[in-house]
Parts: C-alpha cells; sequence; structure tokens
C-alpha cells in the first residue's frame, strides 16, 4: 500500500533525488514483505483452511489423524439443535459488550489520566503493563483467589459489614459471568490505555493552550480534542478489543470452566469442550468458525459506519 | 504501508485500511487460538528418544504423587544398568491432546500414566500400543485384578498397578465435639452435617466440577438413588442432585465446590473447619502433613444400589514408543511388580491390584485404607461403567459433570439438570 507523496522539486523525467523519500523497487518492497507474508500463511492461512475444513467433516479422535469425511452442514446443525451453541452466542455477546465497554472506557480514561509524562506516570504504566503481561493462568488464579468466599474482596466486604455473606462472584450463573468478562476487561486495560496515551501525546500542546486560553475545561478539552483525536486509534483497539472479547478462552479455563453447569461456557470454551474433552474437533471446529466469523461481521460493520460517519461529516 | 510521519492522525481511507490490516492480523492470531493449541510435544521436550532412555508422560503435580512417580524411576534404574527414565508433566487437560496429537505426528512418549477411564479415548485416538503379546507373556497376570485391565473391542491397551476410590473422610475431634458417631447410614450423615452447623462448622467439602471429576464424584450419590447407565432415568438422577443441593440449602455444602478440583476441598477439609470431606484414598499423605487434628475414613453411607468407582491411572506403552520392549520391562519392574505395588499404598495410599500385593501387611495393617478395601467389597463399580460405549465414555462423563455442577450451582433445578442430562444421554448410550 502505498499513498501519493508530494512531488520532488526538479525537472520532470530526472531521475529522483536521493534521500530518505526515494521509492525503492516494488521487487525490493515485496522481498520484505516475503518473511512477514511466509510467516502469517503458515501460522495463520493454514491452520484458517485446516479450521474450515475441519468444521464441514466429521473429526473425531479415532479419524483425526485419518481421512476426513466430508459432513456437510452437520458439524453446525448439531451445534444449533443441541441448543449449546446457541446458548453460547447469547453469554459470547454479553461477555463481549462488557469486556468491550469496560476496556475501551477505562483504556481511555487510563490514558487521559496518564497523559502527562511525569515519572509517577511512568511508573504506573511499567506497573499496567507488567499486569497485562501476565501470563493469563497466572493472573486468573490471582484473581481466583481475590474473588473466592475467603478471598480479598469478599473478607472487605464482610468485614466492613457491607455484606452479610460473601458475593458468589464464581458460582452464581450471572456473577460467574460478569466476574470473568470483568477478570478479561481487566487484563486488556493496559494494552488500551497505552495505545491511547501514546494516541493522546501526539496532540500539539498549543491547541490545549489555545483551549485554555478560549476557556475550555478539561472535561471539554476531553470531549473535543482528545477523542475526536483518537478516533482512528479507537477504530483499530476496538476491532482488538473485540477479538479479544471473543477468544475469551484462558481466564474461563483457569476460573471457573464453564461453570456452573455451563453458565460461562463461551463460543471458544465451547469449541475446546467439543473438541478436547468430548474428541468431537469437527464440532468444535464448527463451533469456533461461528466465534470467527461474529468478529468479522462486527469489524465490518464497524468499520463501515465510520466511513459513512466521516463521508456525510 | 507508507505513511506520512508528518500527519499523526491517518486519512479516513488510510484509517481503513489500517484497520482491516489488523483486523486480517487480529482474526489470524484468533484462528491460530482457536484452531487448538495443542502441540505434539514429540521432541526433546518428551517423545521418545530411542537408546536407553524412556519417556513417562503423566499429569502427577501431587507432591507424594510426583515422589511415586521417581521412586519408580529410581526403582527401574536401579535394576538396570545404563537405562534412564525421563517424568514429563503435562497437565491433566491437556494429556490426551497432546497424546492423540502426537500420534497423528507419528511421536509421543513411551509409556503413558493416565486417567485409566479414558483408555479408550486414547485407544480410539492411536496414541497407546497393543499389549496383548505383552500381557500373554506376563507370568504373574493371574495375580491382576481383571477389572483394572482396558481391553477395547478385544485389545488390551493399558493396566492399572493400583485402584483409587472415593471415601468418606471425617474429622474425629468435630464428631467427638457434636457427639456422634462416624455415619454408616445417608440419616446419619445429614445429622451429624446439621449437629455441624449448627456448632459452627462445615458440613462436607467435595467436587461440583463440570467435567469428568464432577461425575467420578457425582456417580457415588446418584447411584445411591438408583441412577445406572444400564438404564439412566431422570427421576433417579434428579433425587441424587436434589439430595446434595438440598446440603447447599441447608448451608452444610458450599455452593462455592462448583469451582474446586477435588484438590481444594480436601485442603478445605485438612484445614480443620469442616466434619466430612467425599474425597479418595490418594489424599492420605496430605492429610498426614496438613492435618492437626484426630481423622478417619468410613464408606460413604450408600444405599444397596450405591456404587464407588474404581480409579485410578492406567499404564499403557506409547503408540510410537521406540523402546515398547523397555517400556514392558518398565511396567513389569514398578507398577505390576508385586513390591513395586506397595510403594503406591506407602507413599500415596492408594490400594495394590494385584492380590498378593493386596494381602501384605503394608495394606491389611493400615486403618486408614480397611474402609477402601471394604469399600471395594461392598460398593465397587467399573470405571467407566461397561453400559457406556468407548467411543462416549468423555462425552457422558462431561453431560453428567455439567449437570452436577448446574445443580450445585443453581444453574438449573436438580430436576432440570437431570431431564437435559437424560436427554443427552440418550444418543450416547446407543
Amino acid at each position: 500500500m502505498t499513498t501519493t507523496l508530494a512531488p520532488t522539486a526538479g525537472r520532470a523525467g530526472s531521475p529522483a533525488a536521493p534521500g530518505p523519500r526515494r521509492r525503492r523497487p516494488r521487487q525490493t518492497r515485496l522481498l520484505f514483505m516475503l518473511p512477514a507474508a511466509v510467516f502469517l500463511g503458515v501460522l495463520s492461512v493454514y491452520p484458517l483452511v485446516t479450521l474450515v475444513r475441519m468444521a464441514f467433516s466429521k473429526v473425531t479422535a479415532a479419524t483425526l489423524n485419518a481421512d476426513w469425511a466430508f459432513s456437510g452442514l452437520d458439524n453446525f446443525t448439531a451445534g444449533l439443535e443441541s441448543g449449546d451453541t446457541g446458548a453460547a452466542v447469547s453469554r459470547t455477546l454479553v461477555f463481549v459488550v462488557v469486556v468491550t465497554v469496560l476496556g475501551m472506557g477505562l483504556g481511555l480514561g487510563g490514558a487521559i489520566a496518564l497523559r502527562t509524562r511525569g515519572w509517577w506516570s511512568g511508573a504506573l504504566l511499567a506497573l499496567m503493563v507488567f499486569v497485562w503481561a501476565l501470563p493469563p493462568v497466572v493472573n486468573g488464579s490471582v484473581w481466583k483467589f481475590l474473588l473466592a468466599d475467603t478471598g480479598l474482596l469478599n473478607t472487605v466486604l464482610l468485614g466492613t459489614g457491607l455484606r452479610d455473606t460473601p458475593v458468589p462472584f464464581l458460582y452464581d450463573q450471572h456473577w460467574a459471568l460478569a466476574s470473568v468478562a470483568f477478570v478479561n476487561a481487566f487484563a486488556v486495560i493496559p494494552f488500551n490505555a497505552l495505545v491511547y496515551r501514546a494516541a493522546l501525546l501526539t496532540i500539539e500542546p498549543e491547541v490545549f493552550e489555545a483551549a485554555q486560553l478560549d476557556g475550555a475545561s478539561k472535561a471539554q478539552q476531553v470531549r473535543h480534542i482528545m477523542v475526536p483525536s483518537v478516533r482512528g486509534t479507537t477504530l483499530v483497539l476496538l476491532i482488538l478489543t473485540l477479538v479479544y472479547g471473543f477468544r475469551s478462552f484462558d481466564f474461563i479455563y483457569v476460573m471457573t470452566y464453564g461453570g456452573p453447569g455451563t453458565a460461562t461456557n463461551t463460543l471458544p470454551f465451547l469449541g475446546y469442550l467439543q473438541a478436547f474433552v468430548r474428541y468431537d474437533y469437527g464440532l468444535g471446529a464448527a463451533t469456533s468458525v461461528i466465534a470467527v466469523a461474529g468478529v468479522l461481521v462486527l469489524a465490518a460493520l464497524y468499520a463501515r459506519s465510520i466511513r459513512n460517519e466521516e463521508k456525510h461529516g | 504501508m507508507d505513511i506520512n510521519g508528518n500527519d499523526a492522525r491517518p486519512t479516513p481511507r488510510r484509517r481503513t485500511r489500517l484497520a482491516l490490516t489488523s483486523l486480517a492480523a487480529a482474526s489470524g492470531l484468533l484462528l491460530a487460538a482457536c484452531s487448538g493449541g495443542t502441540s505434539a510435544g514429540g521432541d526433546a521436550d518428551g517423545s521418545s528418544g530411542g537408546g536407553d532412555t524412556l519417556t513417562v508422560w503423566h499429569y502427577f503435580s501431587d507432591d507424594n504423587q510426583v515422589k511415586l512417580m521417581d521412586d519408580f524411576a529410581a526403582k527401574f534404574e536401579a535394576e538396570h544398568d545404563g537405562a534412564t527414565v525421563e517424568n514429563v508433566f503435562v497437565p491433566y487437560d491437556q494429556l490426551n491432546s497432546k497424546l492423540v496429537s502426537a500420534a497423528g505426528a507419528q511421536t509421543g512418549p513411551d509409556v503413558v500414566v493416565f486417567n485409566g477411564a479414558e483408555a479408550a479415548t486414547l485407544a480410539l485416538g492411536g496414541a497407546l500400543a497393543p499389549l496383548d503379546d505383552y500381557w500373554a507373556d506376563f507370568a504373574d497376570a493371574g495375580e491382576v485384578s481383571e477389572s483394572v485391565v482396558h481391553t477395547i473391542d478385544g485389545t488390551t491397551y493399558a493396566v492399572q498397578g493400583y485402584v483409587n476410590l472415593l471415601g468418606l473422610w471425617y474429622n474425629a475431634d468435630i464428631l467427638a465435639e457434636i457427639g456422634v458417631e462416624p455415619p454408616t447410614t445417608m440419616t446419619e450423615l445429614e445429622d451429624a452435617m446439621g449437629k455441624a452447623k449448627d456448632a459452627g462448622y462445615a458440613g462436607i467439602t467435595l467436587s461440583g466440577l463440570p467435567q469428568s471429576q464432577g461425575e467420578w464424584q457425582a456417580y457415588p450419590w446418584i447411584s445411591s438413588e438408583g441412577f445406572t447407565y444400564d438404564d439412566p432415568q431422570a427421576d433417579a438422577l434428579a433425587a441424587g442432585l436434589g439430595r446434595v443441593r438440598g446440603w447447599v440449602d441447608n448451608g452444610w455444602l458450599s455452593q462455592e465446590a462448583v469451582t474446586w478440583d477435588q484438590t481444594v476441598p480436601f485442603q478445605q477439609f485438612a484445614a480443620g473447619r469442616t466434619a466430612f470431606a467425599a474425597n479418595g484414598n490418594w489424599q492420605m499423605g496430605t492429610a498426614a502433613s496438613d492435618a492437626d487434628f484426630e481423622y478417619g475414613v468410613v464408606p460413604l453411607p450408600l444405599s444397596d444400589t450405591g456404587g464407588v468407582y474404581l480409579g485410578g491411572e492406567g499404564q499403557g506403552i506409547g503408540a510410537f514408543s521406540e523402546n515398547p520392549d523397555l517400556a514392558w520391562e518398565y511396567l513389569t519392574a514398578t507398577y505390576l511388580d508385586a513390591e513395586g505395588q506397595l510403594l503406591p499404598p506407602e507413599i500415596v495410599g492408594s490400594l495394590p491390584s494385584r492380590a498378593d500385593a493386596a494381602a501384605d501387611e503394608l495394606v491389611t495393617g493400615n486403618v486408614l485404607l480397611e474402609p477402601f478395601a471394604q469399600t471395594i467389597t461392598q460398593f465397587g463399580a467399573n470405571y467407566p461403567s461397561p453400559a457406556v460405549p468407548a467411543a462416549s465414555v468423555a462425552d457422558v462423563q462431561l453431560t453428567v459433570g455439567q449437570a452436577w455442577s448446574a445443580a450445585i450451582g443453581g444453574q438449573k433445578s436438580p430436576q432440570q439438570a437431570a431431564d437435559d442430562a437424560i436427554a443427552a444421554l440418550g444418543p450416547l448410550l446407543d
């Protein structure tokens, strides 16, 4: 992908002036793209093709290493007829909404709070990045302790007299879904804050000075300067956060294993259960394909709405 | 992408392109994640390496169980000059997938120590080597109980060196305080739990996890109400689920049990604030090291229809072992050896599967093992039930485990959980 560059000074037809703005020959640029293309092909495109092929085949532990028999839409209809897929779609949507709203909102809030270049904001950011970089198994296990009946949160709630009984964070069907969604959001906030902060730091300080001279309050500066400035970042982050929400597996695996009962079975976890617990790989692949399709549809809708908004002002 | 560095904010078209590029990359990552991130694990870090080195895959993280693996390795190495045993830990939930994936890549370990109930899954997945020839030539085969020999479609794939099962652990100090004897009937158990709660203690701990561990824990209670896999009836299942859900409603059992595997509830019991624990003989080491109170074990107080699974780990040879003969020598020198079979009861508290080892003073003189031995006689049930087709074992365990968890956790009423489970079990048991 290229963009039109300003014409260089000089006579038409003269050789391009040496310097950083000189175009590389097309073949050279393609050569540089080759490693990434191969990497993406092997690690993304091939698994994707295999996944789709598996979704339309009857694949079990007995046939995984043999030829896969084509089964059409059987896996999809079996999942829908059992009711598992429909219920998991609903839970996944709730999960994604919670993760996206909290992840985006608190990410932007954190970025605005940490917009200064002081040492304390750097230290806080470093701590947030540490939290973000923690393996989900560690992060999830710590949260499981924190949210237990004898964990920190319930101890504080009971100790302060705010509640008589522990909050059933992980063992009531509604609380459990909300809790794992919150922990998922918690884990993505640092990344979103970091990216938002980078975008906010590109705004010229003079813009804020001018706004202050015009009498703009802090809230008005956020609303009229910061939020419009990070729109492009928001688009990318939103898609990444949506994808992250749809990938909701690891925290559920560690914290609830889909329980109580099936209350936290989102699409990715349901796919895991089908493929790696029940050994019906075809059924699990079909569930995963539905999850991916959901991400693509949401992302396409959002990208189109942003385009339309920009077209019509 | 060539973006003018002076412009921090992308134009609309660039923004869309940027978004789509990010989306493509992110979707790729998502799909890679969704396509089941199991690696074969078959290389320097754990597959059969030939020579005199044996790799043994297992899922033990408990100190005593790890010690048993180490002691078996030491025993074999001491008896076989030049042989080296490498015990490789694989998390429980990943072991089967890794074994099947490894088999697809024609690699894998020499020896597999796995949940015996999943022998059919691994055999059908091509991860285990047939043992028929070895077993036919094994002079001591007659000493081993037939119930621990795993034969699928006429072929033997694994044997268990020991048996594990559930019993009712009790805190003798609490029972003395509330003035009750260790229970022998369901009524006595529930009466004792009620008194324990009134005295400020928890009644019982168990695992309500929505997977195979949950099904393993559920089976005694649901079978006690008349549930069987031969003729699965919703009312019997609902009665079993309803009884245990009643314990939650009465405050005798914490609803939090739905998040506990079998290790956590025993740690809760060992902390000394709970009267009973439905847990296994393999917890003896933990009880000895963690419990600073008097404790004992009695058989679970079940009805005549009640059954307690005879579980434990199966031992087999990897389908692509480069040392199958040496692997069999390892098994016959450790898990299937009369002397070797005395290590599990001593270190972990498991019961030997050989008749001669089971008659040893080490076993018969152990007051904690005796109730488990009594349970085998009184309630012992094959694990998995012979009524469950080999290809459906994992499915059935997950279905009943989820019903158990849904009832304990209040996601569904016991009747609803039972009805849903029976509907799902129908095609699986045909």
